[in-house]
């Protein structure tokens, strides 16, 4: 009998502590998801926070620990950052709903992979079960320039329609890797031989094209495209076009036809670098 | 006399030790009420208390919930009614905002953090959006690159995959590693699946090996059925992929033509997408007509 009166109240007991650990939780969030310090503020505090330290020596965490914790993070982060190559400029996060064993967080960031600039949003729902915790990504939207190529934009619909976050990062990190290699490549032809590598579309661009200074009408044009495939494997294509003056045709067929697959094989045997350069070796000498 | 005394004097005795009896049964009960009293009151008080604070955190939250409403963009104020953050409260929220950013960083497939002898990396898996198992490599990077320590499962190439790439190119090596793991976690996910949502329909339990690249099943279309013509085999020749590179479907010898007929269309079917969403394709009307009883 006396057992059933104390479970009112014991039950009562939990249901308060339970609201007021969530309503304590939902103020902390809302607080430092609608606060935003500018890095001098936060440098300000840094350098203020040694002298309180002097005066109060009192709190649950010392002036030095937070310091220390807050340098071993950024320098985490600003590792990670270079070395994934994924820089995230802004983000911000709302907590939307939030139970006992269920929270829904809505992300927005913005950044960019190496020079490829993105921006996305998305909520991220997470559940509490015994052993562990589950995410799941909904409502993705991701905004990125695709380019010449639509097999970008084709592979971004199809990883907004999953919630495939994971994926989109990982591919975007290798296109943007091939991107980067491919414009250092060509800023680099174009530096040692200035002459004769022409880039009418830019650095940017997809392709270069090879001319010997001397007005002869021939011409190369390596096209240098980056493929994503619906999986989001990167892979990189390139070939060769000719441009051949009706002249040199008649006198130089068999070159000039072989010119493409002789330009896969070296692609193969020595690689991007070597291949175009024996290219542009080859331009040079003609005349 | 003698005899009559002892009697009375038993009697009293008894008597006596009787009404003692009853006075310590008394005492024992009374103690017992005033310690249930006791008890009732610091629980009623307790619940007072908490009231109190419940109440006076929902009047906190409501008005922080409308100052953050009536203003537009961001209060730069850390604490409520402050008129200036304290440092401490300005580095807190750093803290959190940084920890915040290196969780995002989770979702992307590759975090970590650095150690005093390297850097220990954690790739996350995901399939479609659900994120699933992550895996720690602990790496010592002075005076040569090398794994001191990991979580990634046996049958996974690891060390193949160190030996080519470790020494020349840390990133390529995570790549090449999170591929792999991450199509080893969605096949996982898609057995899984398959064998939490239908398994009505498969005979048993699904045979899978460890690495999840072969499955061996018996099926049918629609669930409540006894028997189980269809048959099974999904081979995932490509370890960086979760989709079977060959899929063998056969039918029982004794069954209806209707259903032999559909055994190329399965095949193909389990080529093209992921093991539970085939099935979910199966549950169509016209699948469920060949399976009439």
């Amino acid at each position: 009998m006396e057992d059933s009166m104390y479970q009112v109240y014991e039950d009562e007991i939990q249901s308060l502590e339970e609201e007021i650990k969530l309503l304590a939780e939902k103020y902390e969030d809302s607080q430092q998801e609608s606060t935003f310090f500018s890095d001098e503020e936060i440098l300000m505090s840094i350098k203020s926070f040694q002298g309180e330290f002097q005066r109060e020596l009192k709190g649950h965490e010392s002036p030095s620990d937070l310091k220390v914790q807050l340098e071993s993070l950024e320098t985490d982060l600003s590792f990670l950052m270079k070395f994934t190559g994924i820089r995230f400029t802004t983000h911000s996060k709302k907590t939307v709903e939030k139970t006992g064993s269920r929270t829904i967080q809505k992300h927005r960031l913005s950044g960019n992979c190496h020079s490829l600039p993105f921006q996305l949003e998305f909520q991220l729902l997470e559940i509490k079960n015994k052993e562990s915790v589950s995410a799941v990504i909904t409502d993705l939207n991701i905004i990125m320039e695709s380019g010449e190529y639509s097999g970008v934009s084709k592979f971004v619909s199809s990883t907004e329609e999953h919630g495939n976050l994971l994926a989109f990062f990982r591919s975007l990190s290798s296109y943007a890797e091939w991107y980067e290699h491919r414009r250092c490549t060509f800023l680099h032809f174009k530096a040692k031989y200035p002459d004769i590598v022409k880039l009418p579309e830019g650095l940017l661009g997809d392709y270069i094209v090879l001319r010997n200074p001397k007005p002869s009408g021939f011409e190369l044009m390596i096209v240098w495209k980056i493929h994503v495939d619906e999986d989001g494997r990167i892979t990189p294509v390139l070939d060769l076009l000719t441009k051949v003056p009706e002249q040199v045709l008649e006198q130089k067929i068999a070159t000039t036809e072989n010119a493409p697959t002789c330009f896969r094989s070296m692609l193969l045997l020595f690689g991007i670098e070597t291949a175009i350069e024996n290219l542009i070796r080859v331009v040079g000498l003609k005349n | 006399m003698e005899e009559g005394r002892a009697y009375s004097r038993d009697g009293v005795l008894s008597h006596l030790e009787m009404l003692e009896a009853q006075a310590h049964e008394l005492a024992l009960k009374q103690e017992e009420t005033e310690q249930q009293e006791e008890k009732l009151d610091r629980l009623k008080a307790r619940v007072q208390e908490l009231r109190l604070q419940r109440d006076e955190l929902r009047a906190k939250v409501d008005l922080q919930q409308k100052r953050l409403l009536g203003k537009e963009g961001v209060v730069t104020s850390g604490v409520l009614g402050a008129a200036q953050p304290s440092d401490r409260a300005v580095l807190e929220w750093k803290v959190k905002s940084v920890q915040a950013m290196l969780q995002v960083f989770y979702l992307t497939g590759i975090s970590g953090k650095l150690t005093k002898h390297g850097v220990c990396f954690c790739i996350s898996t995901a399939y479609e959006g659900t994120y699933l198992d992550s895996y720690h490599l602990d790496l010592i990077t002075k005076p040569e690159v090398q794994i001191r320590r990991h979580s990634v499962p046996v049958f996974i190439p690891l060390e193949q995959l160190a030996k080519k790439y470790l020494q020349t190119d840390i990133k390529r090596f995570l790549s090449a590693l999170s591929d792999h793991l991450n199509a080893y976690a969605g096949r996982r996910y898609q057995a899984d699946q398959l064998q939490e949502r239908f398994s009505d329909r498969l005979e048993g339990t699904l045979q899978r090996n460890s690495l999840c690249n072969m499955l061996v099943f018996n099926y049918n279309t629609a669930g409540k059925k006894q028997t189980f013509p269809f048959s099974a085999k999904l081979l995932y020749g490509d370890l960086c992929r979760s989709l079977p590179t060959e899929a063998v479907v056969s039918c029982t010898p004794g069954a209806p033509a209707s259903l032999a007929e559909r055994t190329a269309a399965h095949s193909d079917v389990f080529r093209r997408l992921a093991l539970h969403k085939a099935f979910e394709s199966f549950s169509s009307p016209e699948e469920s007509l060949d399976q009439a009883p």
